[in-house]
């Protein structure tokens, strides 16, 4: 699902982080980890293909990244690859559905409502769907953005700490629903965290920065 | 969810400005529309009125106010010429119709004109079926809005006030007699009284036999027929009319015909094409100005659009890096502010028109009372069509340069280097 061969992530000329080589079948799930300022994040904007690499190869489901360019880079980035942003970025002039719908309006796919609110209801925020998201907690925004990066049935899904701002028992369930999309879908995970309280889900891991 | 519904989902979210900018947009659009129906209802009057008209020939006095008098019906009279006078100028060879016109009195504010067949039958007025136009004294033919608005009918009878406008002495003891109404002729006949020379004479005339006691008391207002105190015993050595409304029949006669009445006899002769030219270039002046302003307040509110979405910008690069993020090409994005200001642009527009004629119709119904220009906001002109693609013109013209940024979004340092 996933390849990476002599990657250097960075931004500019500035290799940030390196990674020589990983291999993520369908359904595995790959854990980064690294202390805040590690790069950990430039590496995940990197394989989502937000970030240029500075050298080496990515691909996804087949595909090289290195080989789309411009609108063709946007809208596999759309359809195969569903993002959670540490800063959870909700649209405030939008219901809690809407902003789910956002992602497919944004992608250019056919926008499925009953999907949405079956993915809303999973989620168990469902009765939220009308309201804005400020009028949300941390904990149900962070399910709204889940949401948002799964309505595509993306091939692999990158999070950026989605639960270390979460005690531990919303950690437990915000992982098991995560997971349990992924399973549906075939999806990978890719999680960046220095979270080490969910380590055990994970197939494989990296750590970046410092040990290397 | 699609781009329409997007930009309101957002101009919603920021509803004071969206309401600030579509008002401005829309005092401006309406300002324009109350312009152009104002002149062009203004100048189709003026026109309908003038027509065929050539000359007029009143007492000296100011040009202007004998055309705005005799004419339109809208000023007071310069004075009295004879009648004698009158009827041998009608008898010069390059005229080809003279209309007599006899002012003094009105009904409920609707000027009394004593004059002949001709006036009417000149802007090609058509009686209602059953009515006639008068035969003797003190008959009388209302025209379309006076008998609509008086709600009298052929049959019934009214007395006239003295004077030209509501408020003189009635005189009831001269009814006239409705003999017939006319068809509308969005023409100043419309809202006259009109009836032979001869009934105007007979009240004057009798009126003053009978206020012979106290003389003066009669006004200075007798603008018609004011015979001598001796009474009718020469009448029509002594008569006079208001003025004379010409048709040449040769264009040659507005070369020296003009000059001949005014160099050689004691009237004036105004040319009602010269005066108007004269009154347009004042009054253009002042429409040209209002016009500059209300394109003014249209341009305003598009620097408004510009400046709110400009800001928006700003607040909603999250959004739109997100977008991006998501796989939204630019070209969508910059499709979506275009689409917002569109939004804008269009209420704005069509509210501004919808007030726009509403003011028109409210100007309308305010001159309405005044008797003497007739206009209604229900007319719609060809030129207002152009302001639509001209409003949308300059609200995606306010809407590029906050588009075109969307273009230049760095997607990772919006949303993550944050």
């Amino acid at each position: 699902m996933l390849e990476i061969q002599r990657l250097k992530a960075g931004y500019g000329d500035k290799v940030i982080v390196e990674v020589p080589q990983l291999s993520l079948g369908s359904g595995e799930h790959c854990l980064i980890l690294g202390d805040s300022g590690s790069g950990k994040t430039t590496l995940l904007c990197t394989l989502a293909g937000l970030l240029s690499p500075v050298a080496g190869e990515i691909t996804v489901n087949g595909q090289a990244l290195g080989a789309l360019r411009g609108s063709a880079l946007d809208a596999f980035r759309g359809r195969n690859i569903g993002m959670i942003y540490q800063t959870l970025h909700m649209v405030s002039a939008l219901t809690v559905l809407e902003n789910v719908l956002l992602a497919q309006y944004a992608a250019g796919v056919a926008q499925d409502r009953d999907k949405a609110i079956s993915l809303l209801e999973r989620l168990g925020i469902a009765d939220k769907k009308d309201d804005k998201p400020e009028t949300l907690s941390q904990g149900q925004q962070q399910r709204v953005a889940i949401a948002r990066a799964a309505i595509n049935s993306p091939r692999i899904i990158v999070g950026d700490e989605p639960t270390s701002a979460l005690d531990d028992r919303a950690c437990e369930t915000v992982m098991g629903l995560l997971l349990q999309l992924a399973a549906a879908s075939k999806a990978s995970l890719i999680i960046a965290t220095h979270d080490q309280r969910i380590k055990g889900h994970f197939h494989q891991q990296i750590r970046v920065g410092g040990a290397q | 969810m699609n781009s329409l519904r997007l930009s309101f989902a957002y101009l919603r979210h920021k509803a004071l400005s969206t309401t600030l900018t579509v008002t401005t947009f829309a005092a401006g659009v309406a300002m324009i529309v109350v312009l152009l129906l104002v002149n062009a209802q203004l100048q189709n009057e003026f026109a309908n009125n003038l027509k065929g008209i050539d000359l007029v020939v009143g007492a000296k006095g100011s040009p202007m106010q004998l055309i705005l008098s005799s004419v339109f019906h809208l000023d007071l009279p310069t004075g009295n010429i004879p009648l004698q006078a009158a009827q041998q100028l009608s008898k010069h060879p390059m005229v080809q119709q003279a209309i007599p016109l006899s002012l003094g009195d009105n009904f409920q504010g609707f000027r009394i004109v004593g004059t002949t067949a001709a006036y009417p039958e000149h802007y090609q007025a058509k009686l209602r079926a059953g009515g006639r136009y008068w035969k003797k004294e003190m008959e009388a033919v209302l025209g379309a809005e006076v008998a609509s608005r008086s709600g009298l009918k052929t049959g019934d009878t009214f007395a006239g006030s003295h004077g030209l406008t509501v408020g003189g002495e009635v005189h009831a003891q001269f009814p006239y007699t409705v003999v017939g109404v006319l068809e509308p002729t969005d023409s100043v006949l419309d809202r006259l009284v009109l009836t032979g020379m001869e009934s105007v004479w007979y009240i004057h005339e009798h009126d003053d036999d009978q206020e012979a006691g106290a003389p003066g008391s009669s006004s200075e207002h007798h603008d018609a027929s004011q015979t001598s105190q001796t009474g009718a015993a020469n009448p029509d050595q002594q008569r006079e009319i208001t003025s004379l409304l010409i048709s040449y029949n040769s264009p040659l006669a507005a070369a020296g015909l003009p000059r001949l009445i005014n160099k050689t006899t004691s009237m004036q002769a105004a040319s009602p094409a010269f005066e108007m030219a004269r009154l347009n270039a004042f009054m253009g002046r002042g429409t040209e100005t209002l016009g500059f302003f209300a394109w003014f307040l249209i341009a305003l509110a598009g620097f408004g659009i510009f400046a709110g979405l400009y800001n928006a910008m700003d607040e909603r690069r999250y959004d739109l890096a997100l977008m991006r993020s998501f796989g939204a090409r630019p070209g969508k994005l910059f499709a979506l502010m275009m689409t917002e200001s569109l939004v804008v642009a269009l209420v704005g527009v069509a509210l501004g028109v919808l007030t726009g004629h509403l003011l028109v119709q409210g100007i309308a119904s305010w001159l309405a009372s005044s008797k003497h220009i007739h206009m209604t906001g229900r007319l719609f002109l060809v030129e207002e069509a152009w302001l639509f693609p001209v409003s949308l013109a300059v609200g995606a013209l306010a809407a590029l340069l906050p588009a075109i940024r969307v273009y230049r979004i760095d997607i990772f340092k919006t949303l993550v280097h944050h």
